[in-house]
């Protein structure tokens, strides 16, 4: 699903050269959940964004769901991401003057679908992430937890391949994390996505299936996360 | 079409700055339409008042100095004159600490009918005109505003001549300036009796019988007096009341020039709006670049809603101009007679077409900024500072 092969990204603040991520290559398969964990600083956001198609890299390859994402102009790669990619982002980022079922319906304005057909794709994806009775209520009016399960919504309304996640559970208590989670985890498991989350929250391991731990740019150990492991010793 | 929801709903997101933007805009919009009537009002109270056959003339330093009266008969013997009247201000007041509240002029009744044929006076009237020294024809706005009627008598106090006059009201006429008329020899005859001698006329008004000869007339008029103690200035009546509108023309081009002022002002109000409305939420136009809406998409939106606040604004603004307009036209048709001339004042279809595109080229000029260095940015870099 995501090929990333010697990606290197480099930003100037001022005088000075950070070196966001450093000769990184990466392979993740089809569905499954990945975490990428690192300090801050460690260049995780930005490999996100690279492998979302929201940045490019100085040098090195990027090749999601079979397409290769350097050689894409800006509009391709907008495309890229209105029909493979979902987002879900730490502080929810909602359209505030749109209530939750006008929210999912946002990507889909993208697509050629009819109005009637945007709202019953939209209402079913709220369905899946258990929010069917709350869609007609603005953001400011739902908790943090269901926010961001109106986010995932929106996330998976386009019926994207590849959900990416920045910090999903950083403004979230310890309860609705664990249900973010789970959720996620179920959109890998029973809607066959691959999802990517970056993330400082040590409870995430137990929900997926890689670690990725990066420091100063470089990829430092990947491993596999709780949920493999319980795959294999269920297995064994 | 289908983003048409998403860019009212953001117009509603701070609803008392759209409301007042929205209001600036208006305002600007009503102003232009009102301006741009003042022109073709102008000259439409100009073809209405004036007669193309009618022409005036006076002393070519001004209509304030006099010419010899005798000029009077020298101009009715012109070839081509059918009649011609002199006019003398009287510049009566009914109470002197008001002032004159309307024009007074002492005229020749004799002549007064062909010069003015086609005000259409009945002939009774223009009998009693002639038959009574103490006859006056008042403009019908001036009865109605003092309301009075033909037989009342009023007096009027000189403020050029020492003398205090009463008339008696035998009819009404039709001039828009509000005008009095009453015969010359009656002044004529009081100034004798103070001591007065009155052998002097303001200006001198004549009909040609053809509207292809006024203007050989006209010039033959002022070469006869070209050596005389008076060189005199003939026009036409359209001229001659052009040129008292020539002053309030010249005004109008100024308040068009502020109106315009105004208006790139409102641009300016309306980027600044604009752009305070993006900046606000550079991170929410960051998520849905980066949920896959296209540059092109996300400027047209932005811009959309610049538009869209203009449109309804210029549309507001011309309404409200042309109900304005309607308002002043009944009112001047019908409460206040006095008005008359305001009832050329009217806003055409043109003009508010025109106003409301002005309203949206304002909405699109101020959004175009803001919503390209919105649609430019980059979606990494945004995220990054935002979030």
């Amino acid at each position: 699903m995501i090929d990333l092969v010697n990606v290197s990204r480099l930003y100037h603040r001022g005088a000075d050269e950070i070196h966001a991520l450093e000769r990184v290559s990466l392979h993740v398969e089809r569905q499954r959940f990945v975490a990428l964990m690192g300090p801050s600083g460690s260049g995780k956001s930005t490999l996100l964004n690279v492998l979302a198609g929201l940045d490019r890299p100085n040098s090195g390859e990027v090749t999601v769901a079979g397409k290769r994402l350097n050689e894409m102009s800006e509009d391709q790669l907008a495309a890229f991401r209105a029909h493979t990619v979902g987002f879900v982002f730490q502080f929810f980022n909602l359209i505030p003057v749109l209530n939750g079922v006008e929210n999912v319906e946002l990507p889909l304005l993208l697509t050629n679908l009819g109005k009637a057909e945007r709202r019953q794709r939209a209402e079913t994806a709220l369905r899946i992430v258990g929010l069917a009775d709350r869609g007609d209520h603005r953001p400011r009016e739902l908790s943090g937890g269901e926010q961001q399960r109106v986010a995932i919504a929106r996330s998976i309304v386009t019926d994207a391949e590849l959900i990416v996640a920045d910090e999903p559970t950083g403004d979230l208590d310890a309860k609705n994390a664990e249900e973010i989670l789970s959720l996620l985890q179920t959109l890998r498991r029973d809607f066959a996505k691959t999802v990517v989350i970056v993330t400082h929250d040590p409870r995430a391991e137990k929900w997926v299936d890689e670690v990725i731990h990066l420091d100063k740019g470089v990829l430092l150990e990947k491993r596999p996360g709780g949920a493999a492991r319980g795959a294999a010793g269920a297995a064994g | 079409m289908k983003y048409l929801p998403l860019v009212w709903r953001n117009l509603g997101r701070n609803p008392l700055r759209s409301v007042l933007t929205a209001a600036a805009i208006a305002l600007a919009i009503a102003l232009v339409c009102i301006l741009r009537t003042m022109p073709a009002g102008l000259d439409a109270i100009l073809a209405s008042a004036a007669a193309n056959t009618r022409i005036s003339t006076h002393n070519e330093a001004g209509i304030v100095y006099s010419m010899p009266y005798s000029y009077l008969a020298k101009v009715r013997a012109v070839p081509g004159v059918v009649a011609a009247i002199s006019w003398n201000w009287f510049g009566g007041a009914l109470d002197l600490t008001k002032g004159v509240e309307f024009p007074n002029f002492a005229v020749d009744p004799d002549g007064f009918a062909e010069v003015y044929a086609d005000w259409g006076l009945e002939p009774k009237v223009l009998e009693d005109f002639r038959k009574y020294r103490d006859a006056a024809l008042v403009a019908r706005q001036t009865l109605e505003k003092h309301r009075w009627k033909v037989g009342d008598v009023i007096t009027l106090q000189s403020t050029v001549f020492p003398v205090t006059l009463s008339f008696r009201i035998v009819g009404a006429n039709p001039n828009q300036g509000g005008a009095l008329y009453f015969q010359r020899e009656y002044l004529e005859q009081a100034l004798a009796g103070a001591g007065v001698q009155f052998d002097t006329t303001g200006m001198i008004w004549s009909r040609v019988d053809d509207p292809e000869r006024v203007a050989p007339v006209m010039r033959q008029i002022d070469e006869m007096f070209r050596n005389s103690e008076a060189i005199t200035s003939t026009e036409t009546e359209k001229s001659f009341i052009g040129n008292f509108f020539g002053g309030l023309k010249q005004l109008v081009t100024i308040i068009q020039i502020v109106a315009a002022l105004v208006t790139l002002c409102i641009v300016f109000i309306a980027a600044n709006t604009a752009s305070m409305s993006i900046r606000e939420r550079v991170g929410e136009i960051a998520i849905l670049k980066a949920i896959g809406f296209r540059r092109q998409t996300i400027f047209s939106t932005l811009l959309a809603e610049a538009g869209l606040l203009a449109l309804v604004a210029g549309i507001i603004g011309a309404v409200a101009a042309f109900g304005m307009l309607k308002a002043l036209q009944l009112y001047a048709t019908g409460a206040g007679p006095q008005l008359g001339p305001l009832t050329a004042f009217a806003v055409s279809n043109a003009i508010l077409v025109q106003a409301i595109f002005i309203a949206f080229f304002i909405g699109i000029l101020s959004g175009w900024v803001p919503a390209l260095g919105a649609s430019r940015r980059s979606v990494a870099q945004t995220l990054r500072e935002v979030f």
